[in-house]
Formats: structure tokens, C-alpha cells, sequence
């Protein structure tokens, strides 16, 4: 069974079908905000509260804390798992985007490995440290915010531009003006404090709620 | 006087399934029947007559235990999609 067409109805046909798969954002992608933005907002909230109550320089070990941030991971997995079951077309931007995360991921790995690197390596002796904490006072927890800030800021601008969804544009912006504040006022007093209460309200703008309307769109899509 | 249109893409179904396939990297044999709106027996045939003209690939693969047929355009497809709307735009500036 063939219909033919003429000229203008075959022009007709092909826009209304290219913007069928116009670039949406993939459903289940809120989730996956959601959890790296709770993660971060809780952890940096923690981290705060940590930074605050314990004594100097004790409250250096409030940053291992961070580490929690590898629960996403297998979380994270489950996620996509479930999104690749579900997803019935993949356009060239959700290939593109994808590499973005796999890209964004690899560099904060590259600054959080070759950050730990180069303070073990130029580490002192620990009695030439003040307070004698070693590693964990050497260690130059200061300009992580900023850098991890620097990177959510330039994956959200790229997602949020790629697929025309706003929330993602201005989250990635506010990321990087707060990058760019935390690294001018990094000698300040309470800088440390204000650098985790910066990276809760950035993972507020950048992730939870843009995820919080993806969810709400895929909901009312349904 | 007009250059000959295509005829495996000047079909209506095929034609779709093409325009879906080019804007897309893949997509499922699902998602086009929904976009399409077409039976699953013609959407099969029609899409065998595709890649047996070289203009798409099909894999055959499951999601869990569930079998699923996707589709991508292949360099031939694009080069005959890219010349079938050059020839339409033609028709039309012939028209004006």
C-alpha cells in the first residue's frame, strides 16, 4: 500500500517528521540530575556544618566527606540502565551529549587525581607543616570548589544550549559566575565555609532544579 | 523536463521513515510505527524495501527479554534523501 505524493506534500511530510525527533531532553534524565544535585547539596551542607563545629585542623577530615559522592555511581548506572530500555530513538545531540558527561567526568577525575598528586609529591616534611597536619593541611582543598564549579558550569551551558532548555543555560551560568567569585575571593576569612554553602546553592540552580522540571514535564508528557 | 524523483523514497511511509531516520542517529521500529501511524505489517515491508535498497541498516537486538528492531539511515540513504529534496525544491522553483 503506497500513497504518492506530489511536490508539496512530500516537503510537508519530511519537516513534520524531522521535528517529530527534534532534540527533547531523554526521559529519565531528571532523575539523573536529581541525584548528582542532592548529592552535592547534601554533602556540601554536611561539609559546612563540619567545617564549623570541629576544631582547626581537625576539620580538614570534614573533607573526606566527599567521598561519599561515589555512591552516585552505581545509582547512576541503574538510571541510564533504565533510560536505555525505555528510549526508542537516540538523536546525534544525545550522542553528542552523552560524550559531554563521559568528558565532564573524565576531567573532574583528572583535577581530583592530579590535585592529590601534586600535593603528595611537593608535600614537606610533616614537621615543617604548621600544626604538623601533613597531607591534609598541604593539600589544596581551596581550589577545588572553584575548578569542580568551572566544569558543572561548562556541561550544563553545553546540555542546556544543545537541547534549547533553559533552566540548564542559567544553571550553568550561575556556576560559573560562583566559579569565578570563589576564586577571586579565595584568600578570604571564612572562605572555606562560604565555598561549600556556594556549591549547595550552585547544585540547587544547576541540577535540582533543573531536574525538578524535567520531572515534571516527562509527568505531565505522559 | 524534471528530473526523476526517487521512487523508493517518493512513497509516503517510506519518505517518513527516512525523514525520522535522518534528523536521528537510530530509532526504534516502535517509535517510527507511533510516528507514522502506520500498521506494523506495512511499516515491516516498507522498511525491508529500505534496506534492501542500501538506504538504512536494520539490528535486530533484544531490551531484556524483549526483542527490538532499530533502524539507522546509511551513508546511501543520506545521499539519496539529500538528492530527492533537491529535486523536489526544484519542482517547486520550476512551479513559482
Amino acid at each position: 500500500m503506497e500513497t504518492q505524493l506530489n511536490e508539496k506534500e512530500s516537503l510537508n511530510l519530511i519537516n513534520e517528521m524531522i521535528s517529530t525527533s527534534r532534540n527533547n531532553l531523554q526521559k529519565g534524565m531528571g532523575k539523573i540530575f536529581l541525584l548528582w544535585g542532592y548529592l552535592v547539596f547534601v554533602i556540601s551542607l554536611i561539609n559546612f556544618i563540619l567545617l564549623i563545629i570541629l576544631p582547626d585542623p581537625v576539620n580538614y577530615y570534614s573533607y573526606f566527606i566527599w567521598f561519599l559522592m561515589g555512591i552516585g555511581y552505581p545509582v547512576h548506572y541503574r538510571l541510564v540502565k533504565n533510560m536505555q530500555q525505555e528510549k526508542l530513538i537516540k538523536t546525534y545531540v544525545d550522542k553528542i551529549m552523552d560524550y559531554v558527561w563521559i568528558a565532564f567526568s573524565i576531567s573532574i577525575l583528572i583535577v581530583v587525581i592530579g590535585m592529590i598528586g601534586s600535593s603528595v609529591l611537593t608535600m614537606p616534611a610533616s614537621s615543617e607543616v604548621e600544626n604538623g597536619s601533613g597531607f591534609l593541611r598541604w593539600f589544596q582543598w581551596m581550589l577545588m570548589p572553584p575548578f569542580m564549579l568551572s566544569l558543572y558550569g561548562f556541561a550544563l551551558f553545553i546540555s542546556g544550549k544543545a537541547y534549547d532548555f533553559k533552566p540548564l543555560v542559567r544553571g550553568g551560568i550561575i556556576c560559573w559566575v560562583a566559579s569565578l567569585l570563589l576564586i577571586a575571593g579565595i584568600h578570604c576569612q571564612y572562605m572555606s565555609e562560604i565555598q561549600q554553602v556556594t556549591l549547595a546553592i550552585a547544585s540547587l540552580f544547576g541540577f535540582i532544579i533543573p531536574g525538578n522540571i524535567l520531572n515534571s514535564k516527562e509527568k505531565r508528557n505522559v | 523536463m524534471y528530473k526523476d524523483l526517487d521512487p523508493i523514497l517518493h512513497s509516503q511511509l517510506r519518505l517518513a521513515v527516512m525523514s525520522i531516520l535522518i534528523s536521528a542517529e537510530e530509532a526504534d521500529f516502535v517509535y517510527l510505527r507511533k510516528q507514522t501511524n502506520a500498521s506494523a505489517g506495512n511499516l515491516s515491508a516498507q522498511i525491508e524495501k529500505l534496506r534492501e535498497a542500501g538506504y538504512i541498516e536494520v539490528k535486530k537486538d533484544f531490551k531484556g527479554k524483549v526483542p527490538c528492531t532499530t533502524c539507522r539511515i546509511a551513508p546511501k540513504g543520506i545521499d539519496a534523501f539529500e538528492k530527492y529534496v533537491k529535486v523536489i525544491q526544484s519542482y517547486i522553483l520550476i512551479k513559482k
